[in-house]
């Protein structure tokens, strides 16, 4: 019985040391970030309508380029930020093969044209919205801005989590471009509908 | 009424009263949703741990109104949940599944129990010898045996937090936006460097940038995109002296070479000049325009010389230059 | 110079408790008694000095200091201005100290009566404890930094030394809406650390029992009141914690499984067993290894979840912010851990020996089982909350572990511990007489199944339901049972009226019969978490000022929309009646609350309270300009009894400390449940 319990005591301690250092190990990671299960796939198509309307712009038109998928709300404040950002880079890469696609998220369209229109746009670029936040969901948005990079042959190379800025989004397309794959990268925070 | 009977009529009863009611609950009507239950097994991604079925926020209801379309649309539940796992990955699972990685947790409540049970069985049937009163000597034990422990425990409690520091995965948020200041340029396009230009205007460390991508197009001979650069640089009040002396001779000699704008790149090359009065770029380059341009070939001997007489000339420019000099002094037209 | 103050409390209680360590081990050697009573007084006044410079910086609105610029606001109302000194890391440890000081008082209290090694070891390592928690306040997390350089709402330099030109923001952000949002912020956390610090005295007990080499019951009784004030405490602090989140937060419900709450819920099992199992100790001398294991256990929990709420591990809606005090938690967890068992196994001696459990089918049996399932329950919370770090450690791959799982395991394990409670107080030590079981549970369990019945014919057939209520009945009516066996022997005896043999069966036994309470009081919680988790109803309409729609027998219209502003929150809801026939039910305005200064609304419900339960108004959008909003509707039925469950409970934690001192007296007037 007391071999017993001497056991059962280092048994404790050795586990213990080991939980410890498992424990340990998880230090400076984010607990709440996930690794999106979509790179290296086909990026999820879409089909929606432009946020004032009209006829439906849909992935599958752009195929043969490089598209980046952002979204964006006006209540979210690193996605003004980085606003004049993107709209700069879609207007210097217009005609290199590479489309920007902008998607409303968890806003209605008349909220998301109003902030557009002191934001400003690119003449080159898409504004659409997503009813019921289908695009969102089969994207695997868990806050905004989330920016998705999706190669010439419709493939997911690329996720920015939080705000991004020209450098940022010119070099990943530069690199997508050289036929690499820039993976995920964290660059801030996300946010949620102030009235999650 | 004896003993026995009244316990038999007990128990009787004990069995038709659960049989009631166990056959009462089990044929309840329960209604199960199939929305719900589905819902309940996906946490919300932009909540604290709430199922999509419990959570209040617009988005676990858009992604319920999605299940809910599906299961209308004859999917099965685990086709659905596969979606959504397609998309957000394991971690939205509030379920772990019976397999794999998470098997552990199904079958470790189970191994608690059996070994907790085992244990219990074990010690019942090899006590420990009857009770020994504590032999040990109190005053000798505590003093010996303690230290060495607390050393030990000490230094198990250093290792785990250096090993934390360590292990520590650091892979944390990037930092914020791209300091233009610090960035290696050589593998962004030019078109990338436009987009960080265009979107950093009023930034004070701009110039910089422009005059590199300025140069780019110097070098490729697109001269229509150097242009607005360097004149933005030429005009900006944040340019250093030299960044603006720089774009001030590339829009001269452009003006001269692209357009043959001898007056416009004399302007410029003196507002050069006056910046920097000892740029031998900027004499050299106005010499060139003096002799080949305006054919002013005594003024443009004199600010050779004058580029000569520096003393740190590298050889071979000073040789180039010689000879250019050599050229208008004997009164030959510009090559 | 408040900094200064905060400084001179924080070196001061450091001074006393390195006394106490240093005397406390010099008495535990020799048994001589020590001058323990200075040290005390030491910790507990600079405690107090802490405490009240953090109260101070914020009741003056003091922004130099760089807590005060962080989490406070001029704007903050009374109380959660005072709220905001444990709102956040560094003022939470703060209130740890004060509350482990306090604790230290009292066990020096018990000294004072019996200096002894003992007693003179436990304030070693209370002192100890001390010693870490007051150094992370000296160096991580150092409440009163002040700020050398400021910003509009903050601080952008700061020094963790108060001797230097200060430089304070004018105004603060504030705490985190959530967290002023509701009264409770003020008593959840206090009630809630004087359970977890609490548990530092039966620990600080137990080592010191294993150090100098004195097993037996006597660190067990010395300690058991404060573990009753800690479990009565714990207990109170989770049911305050989960009757919050139930009344005010969005995300609903009185639990969620959240790891933080998990934190709270794993050294609340392991008290409890370690509650009941301490029971047998002084009883019959076994079970002492068990009470070890337990104690330590429990202690290194509460570490544990302090850790993992401030470190920065675990996604939680509790979460503190990152900081350096994670490693620093994790090495003292594992300093406490790999410590106590390491010498827990060098004295595995002296714990092993205990009499010959002589049947299963004892009192001893039913303790023994309920140790195993508390544990159990312990072990299925902890790797379930702490899973998805290990897995993802180890493998990068990421799951999620919920309620689905917890659900799946806990429910079973809390019927099974309600069957354990019917039968373990009816069972009498060592052995039973054959048929003594069936006679005291007989007639309990056919008073089960025909409330049960009742129930399925009268209420619901949904099982969960049926079940609590059986068991539930089966428990309190053995208990009854027990009572009016005994006050009837008692009678029989001495000729007493029935309402005297009562209450002398129960001042008699007093520690017995608050347990016995609490018990009642875990069967009322079991009730009333089944009927309000089964029995729910929920609709969500949209509607405009002016509509009507009925909801559960009730009718309900939307009066109008309304806005209120005031400096410090803006409010904008909707206005709604609810009446039942022609009768008026009362008038509910859920709303969106916006605090001064933060960006973020919070919802707010509007609850009516009635006796068949709780009905719920929640505003699931932003009205829009007309006033047009999509309202949910929710019922808890018969919740009230989950809160009443609990104040039970609790209740009878408090009043089996009263009765143990009152049964110092009067043993032999005791008739136990040994007959």
């Amino acid at each position: 019985m007391n071999r017993g319990l001497r056991w059962v005591g280092y048994g404790v301690a050795l586990a213990a040391v080991a939980f410890a250092v498992v424990l340990a190990s998880r230090f400076g990671t984010d607990p709440g970030l996930v690794d999106s299960p979509l790179l290296g796939e086909p990026a999820p198509g879409f089909d929606l309508a432009p946020l004032e309307g009209g006829d439906p712009v849909s992935l599958a038109d752009f195929r043969g380029d490089i598209v980046v998928v952002n979204f964006f709300a006006s209540w979210c404040l690193e996605c003004r930020n980085e606003h004049a950002d993107i709209t700069s880079t879609a207007d210097a890469f217009a005609d290199r093969g590479v489309t920007f696609v902008q998607i409303g998220y968890q806003e209605s369209p008349p909220a998301s044209l109003e902030y557009l229109d002191t934001a400003g746009r690119s003449d080159a670029a898409f504004y659409l919205a997503d009813p019921g936040s289908r695009t969102a969901i089969a994207y695997g948005v868990f806050g905004i801005p989330e920016t998705f990079f999706i190669d010439e042959e419709g493939t997911v190379v690329g996720k920015i989590i939080g705000e991004s800025d020209a450098l940022t989004l010119g070099a990943t397309v530069d690199a997508i471009m050289r036929g690499e794959t820039p993976g995920q990268e964290v660059t801030g925070d996300t946010q949620q509908r102030p009235d999650s | 009424m004896s003993e026995r009977l009244r316990n038999l009529i007990t128990v009787a009863l004990l069995a038709i009263m659960a049989t009631v009611l166990v056959l009462l609950v089990v044929t309840s009507p329960s209604e199960s949703d199939r929305v719900e239950a589905i819902g309940a097994r996906i946490k919300c991604p932009v909540c604290q741990g709430e199922s999509i079925a419990d959570s209040p926020s617009q988005m676990a209801r858009d992604m319920m109104a999605l299940v809910s379309e599906r299961v209308e649309a004859g999917a099965d539940d685990e086709a659905i949940v596969d979606q959504l796992l397609a998309s957000y990955s394991g971690a939205v699972l509030l379920d772990p599944p019976a397999s794999g990685a998470t098997l552990v947790l199904w079958l470790a409540p189970l191994a608690a129990v059996a070994l907790g049970a085992g244990v219990i069985l074990w010690w019942r049937r090899h006590p420990s010898p009857e009770d020994s009163p504590a032999s040990v000597d109190v005053g000798q034990t505590p003093a010996r045996r303690l230290a060495p422990l607390l050393i030990l425990a000490g230094s198990f409690a250093v290792i785990v937090v250096a090993a934390g520091f360590f292990l520590q995965d650091r892979d944390g948020p990037a930092s914020g936006v791209a300091d233009l200041a610090g960035q290696d340029l050589d593998d962004v396009s030019n078109d990338t460097m436009e987009a960080v230009i265009a979107a950093n205007e009023d930034h004070p460390e701009v110039d910089g940038m422009r005059l590199a991508l300025a140069e780019r197009y110097y070098e490729e001979g697109d001269f229509s995109s150097a242009f607005p650069h360097y004149l933005a640089v030429a005009e900006s009040s944040n340019a250093t002296q030299p960044q603006a002396v720089t774009a001030l001779i590339r829009l001269g000699w452009m003006a001269w070479q692209g357009n043959g704008e001898a007056e416009t790149a004399l302007d410029l090359l003196d507002q050069a000049l006056s910046i920097d009065a000892g740029s031998e770029t900027a004499r050299y380059l106005k010499a060139q325009v003096l002799w080949c341009g305006t054919a002013e070939d005594g003024e443009a001997a004199r600010l050779l010389e004058e580029v000569l007489s520096q003393s740190d000339l590298e050889e071979d420019v000073r040789a180039f230059v010689s000879a250019d000099l050599e050229a208008i002094r004997a009164g030959e037209a510009c090559a | 110079m408040i900094a200064a103050l905060g400084w001179a409390g924080m070196l001061t209680a450091l001074v006393g408790a390195i006394l106490l360590v240093v005397r406390g081990i010099r008495g535990g050697r020799t048994g001589a008694w020590q001058e323990l009573g200075g040290p005390a007084q030491l910790l507990l006044s600079g405690a107090i000095g802490a405490m009240a410079a953090l109260l101070l910086a914020l009741i003056t609105d003091d922004f130099s200091l760089v807590y005060t610029a962080n989490h406070h606001s001029s704007l903050t109302p009374f109380p959660y201005d005072i709220a905001t000194a444990w709102a956040a890391l560094e003022g939470s440890i703060v209130l740890w100290g004060l509350v482990l000081a306090g604790y230290t008082w009292f066990v020096f209290r018990r000294y004072r009566r019996d200096p002894d090694a003992l007693g003179s070891a436990a304030l070693a390592v209370m002192g100890g404890v001390a010693i870490f928690f007051f150094g992370l306040m000296v160096t991580v997390a150092n409440p009163f930094e002040v700020c050398v350089q400021a910003t509009d709402m903050g601080c952008a330099a700061s020094s963790p030394w108060p001797f230097v030109a200060v430089d304070a923001p004018l105004n603060g952000p504030g705490p985190n809406a959530l967290l002023q949002n509701h009264f409770m912020m003020a008593i959840h956390p206090p009630m809630l650390y004087m359970g977890y610090v609490g548990m530092t005295v039966p620990f600080a007990y137990a080592i010191a029992a294993l150090a100098i080499a004195e097993p037996g019951p006597e660190w067990l009784r010395r300690s058991h009141r404060s573990t009753l004030v800690a479990w009565s405490f714990l207990t109170l602090g989770i049911l305050l914690g989960g009757w919050w989140a139930y009344e005010v937060l969005s995300w609903g419900g009185y639990w969620a499984w959240d790891p933080v709450e998990n934190a709270s819920l794993m050294p609340w099992l392991v008290a409890t067993a370690f509650l009941h199992s301490g029971i047998v100790q002084q009883r019959r001398g076994m079970l002492q290894a068990w009470n070890f294991i337990l104690v330590i256990s429990a202690f290194s929990l509460t570490i544990l979840g302090t850790f993992l709420t401030r470190s920065g591990t675990i996604n939680s809606v509790h979460s503190f912010t990152q900081s350096a005090i994670g490693p620093a938690l994790l090495g003292f967890l594992v300093l406490v851990l790999v410590g106590s068992f390491v010498l827990f196994s060098t004295r595995s001696d002296l714990v092993a020996s205990s009499p010959r459990l002589e049947s299963f089918v004892s009192r001893e049996g039913t303790f023994l089982a309920n140790n195993l399932l508390l544990s159990v329950y312990a072990f299925v919370v902890l790797i379930g909350t702490t899973y998805p770090l290990v897995l993802e450690a180890f493998t990068g791959t990421q799951v999620g572990v919920g309620e689905p799982f917890f659900d799946r395991l806990a429910v079973p394990l809390s019927f099974l511990l309600l069957l354990v409670m019917g039968f373990g107080p009816i069972t009498p030590w060592r052995t039973t007489e054959p048929g003594l079981i069936w006679r005291r549970t007989r007639v309990p369990a056919l008073l089960a199944l025909a409330v049960g019945l009742a129930t399925a014919f009268l209420v619901t057939r949904n099982g969960w339901v049926v079940l609590a209520v059986t068991l539930g009945t089966f428990v309190v009516a053995t208990m009854t049972g027990l009572l009016i066996e005994q006050a009837g022997r008692r009678t029989a005896k001495t000729g007493e009226s029935t309402g005297q043999a009562l209450r002398k069966v129960v001042t008699g036994d007093g520690a017995f019969w608050a347990g016995q309470l609490s018990h009642a009081g875990v069967v009322l919680v079991a009730i009333g978490i089944a009927f309000a988790a089964n029995l729910g109803a929920h609709a969500e309409v949209v509607m405009a000022p002016g509509d009507t729609t009925t909801f559960e027998g009730y009718t309900i219209t939307y009066e109008s929309p309304f806005r209120q502003a005031s400096p410090s929150k803006t409010i904008e809801g909707s206005r709604l009646t609810v009446t039942r026939g022609d009768r008026l039910i009362g008038i509910v305005e859920p709303s969106w609350n916006r605090l001064g200064n933060s960006p973020s609304v919070v919802g707010t419900p509007d609850v009516l309270h009635r006796p068949s339960g709780d009905l719920y108004f929640t505003l699931r959008d932003l009205p829009d300009d007309t006033g047009r909003v999509t309202i949910a509707f929710d019922t808890s039925p018969m919740i009230w009894i989950l809160w009443l469950g609990g104040l039970v409970t609790v209740s009878g934690g408090f009043l089996a400390m009263r009765a143990r001192r009152r049964e110092r007296v009067g043993v032999e007037d005791r008739l136990t449940a040994d007959v």
